[in-house]
């Protein structure tokens, strides 16, 4: 990954993703966030985790964005550009983010291995979703089941939540 | 030459955008879509660290399976959240945090 | 190394001027620019429109949205499972038996959304 392509891309995802707070239209929001959804699979897959950028991409920015999406087309949210800016509030707001972001710095900063560069990877025959496969069969079949409970759950409380009337 | 340190400045700043978000906009559902900005903030530091840890010419595979759970559950979480946003929305007719305070006292 | 990434600035060029030349000639050519209040009302006798112009969606469309994201995310799971099924199953058949469980699980849940009606289109 070159270094222009990397700039470019967390560029991409940091501007959009800033684009997310401060559009007031709801719908501009999603499909900046849809954007910044799509620079950081780029960021993913400059990391050679090709498989979590493609799942990135079908989950995120496919599924999970149409559905916010949807949500904002049901509820017609318009209103919210009639409200006036509480600028106290808002500017505790920044003063707090910007603390974090400088804190963040910091201790990335004097972080030891921040300066290495990423050390190179052998070449291999098999590909990244053979590992993570192999990896999630093999070590980690209680987590899956679990989350194959959790997605049960999930589905019961959207039925439940979402029908006014069960039969 | 692109360092771990350039990754980790590049997720902390997209956590700190998520987390501004979070603060600053009294839109429910944007405050969720800045939620998950934070949760991919994460994911993107915890790749970064995968392919740092590389042993034997392989990054860390248990970072991008731990990652791949984050994925998923953050999906489920968005689905029963966005059907509590809008039975509340049906409830009170509004997306507004501000107007949703019967319990403060 | 960068070089090999020049088709796809190409394509993202072309693609960029294709809609941009669209926008562009469809107004050259459709002469769009002449418009008058007299032009954009309803004509003659024809109601005067009311309401928003972007309808709300119904409800139910959400829901089926919300229940794809979760059958999405079974399938999400199936990809790796389907890697490595070949090469696994020869010396344990744990990843199949995992698999079962898993969806088995989910049927759970399809079966309880048709239980409610969350998937009957009508009413």
């Amino acid at each position: 990954m070159s270094p222009f392509l990397f700039w470019i891309f967390a560029g991409l995802m940091l501007v959009f993703g800033a684009g997310v707070v401060l559009n007031r239209n709801p719908v501009a929001s999603a499909l900046s966030l849809v954007v910044s959804f799509l620079g950081l699979a780029a960021l993913f897959m400059s990391l050679d985790a090709y498989f979590i950028g493609i799942i990135q991409v079908l989950v995120y920015a496919g599924a999970v964005m149409v559905l916010f999406l949807f949500i904002i087309m049901l509820l017609d949210l318009r209103a919210e550009k009639l409200r006036k800016i509480n600028w106290l509030a808002s500017a505790g707001g920044i003063a707090v983010a910007v603390a974090l972001s400088v804190q963040i710095l910091y201790v990335i900063g004097n972080f030891r291995f921040s300066q290495q560069p990423f050390p190179p990877l052998a070449r291999s025959t098999v590909d990244d979703v053979h590992h993570v496969g192999s990896l999630l069969f093999e070590n980690y079949n209680l987590p899956f089941q679990i989350i194959g409970v959790l997605v049960l759950v999930a589905t019961i409380g959207v039925v439940v939540l979402s029908k006014r009337e069960l039969r | 030459m692109i360092t771990l340190g350039d990754y980790l400045i590049v997720s902390g700043l997209l956590f700190t955008i998520g987390f501004a978000g979070v603060m600053l906009r009294r839109n429910i559902i944007i405050i969720f879509m800045c939620l998950e900005l934070m949760l991919n903030a994460a994911n993107l530091s915890l790749v970064a660290f995968s392919r740092f840890r590389v042993d034997a010419g392989l990054p860390n595979y248990n970072a991008q399976v731990f990652v791949f759970f984050i994925i998923t559950v953050a999906a489920a979480e968005v689905a029963v959240g966005l059907a509590i946003i809008v039975a509340l929305f049906r409830a009170r007719q509004t997306t507004h945090v501000e107007d949703i305070a019967s319990l403060k006292f | 190394m960068i070089r090999e990434y020049l088709p796809v600035l190409l394509q993202i060029i072309v693609a960029v001027g294709f809609a941009a030349a669209v926008l562009i000639v469809s107004v050259i050519v459709g002469k769009s620019g002449r418009r008058t209040r007299v032009k954009d009302t309803a004509y003659e006798c024809g109601m005067v429109p009311q309401g928003e112009a972007q309808p709300r969606f119904g409800v139910k469309f959400y829901l089926v949205a919300m229940l794809f994201i979760l059958f999405d995310l079974e399938i999400v799971f199936m990809y790796p499972w389907a890697v490595v099924y070949k090469e696994t199953i020869g010396h344990s058949t744990l990843i199949l038996w995992s698999m079962l469980s898993f969806i088995s699980i989910l049927m759970v849940g399809y079966v309880y959304a048709l239980k409610k009606g969350a998937l009957d289109w009508k009413k």
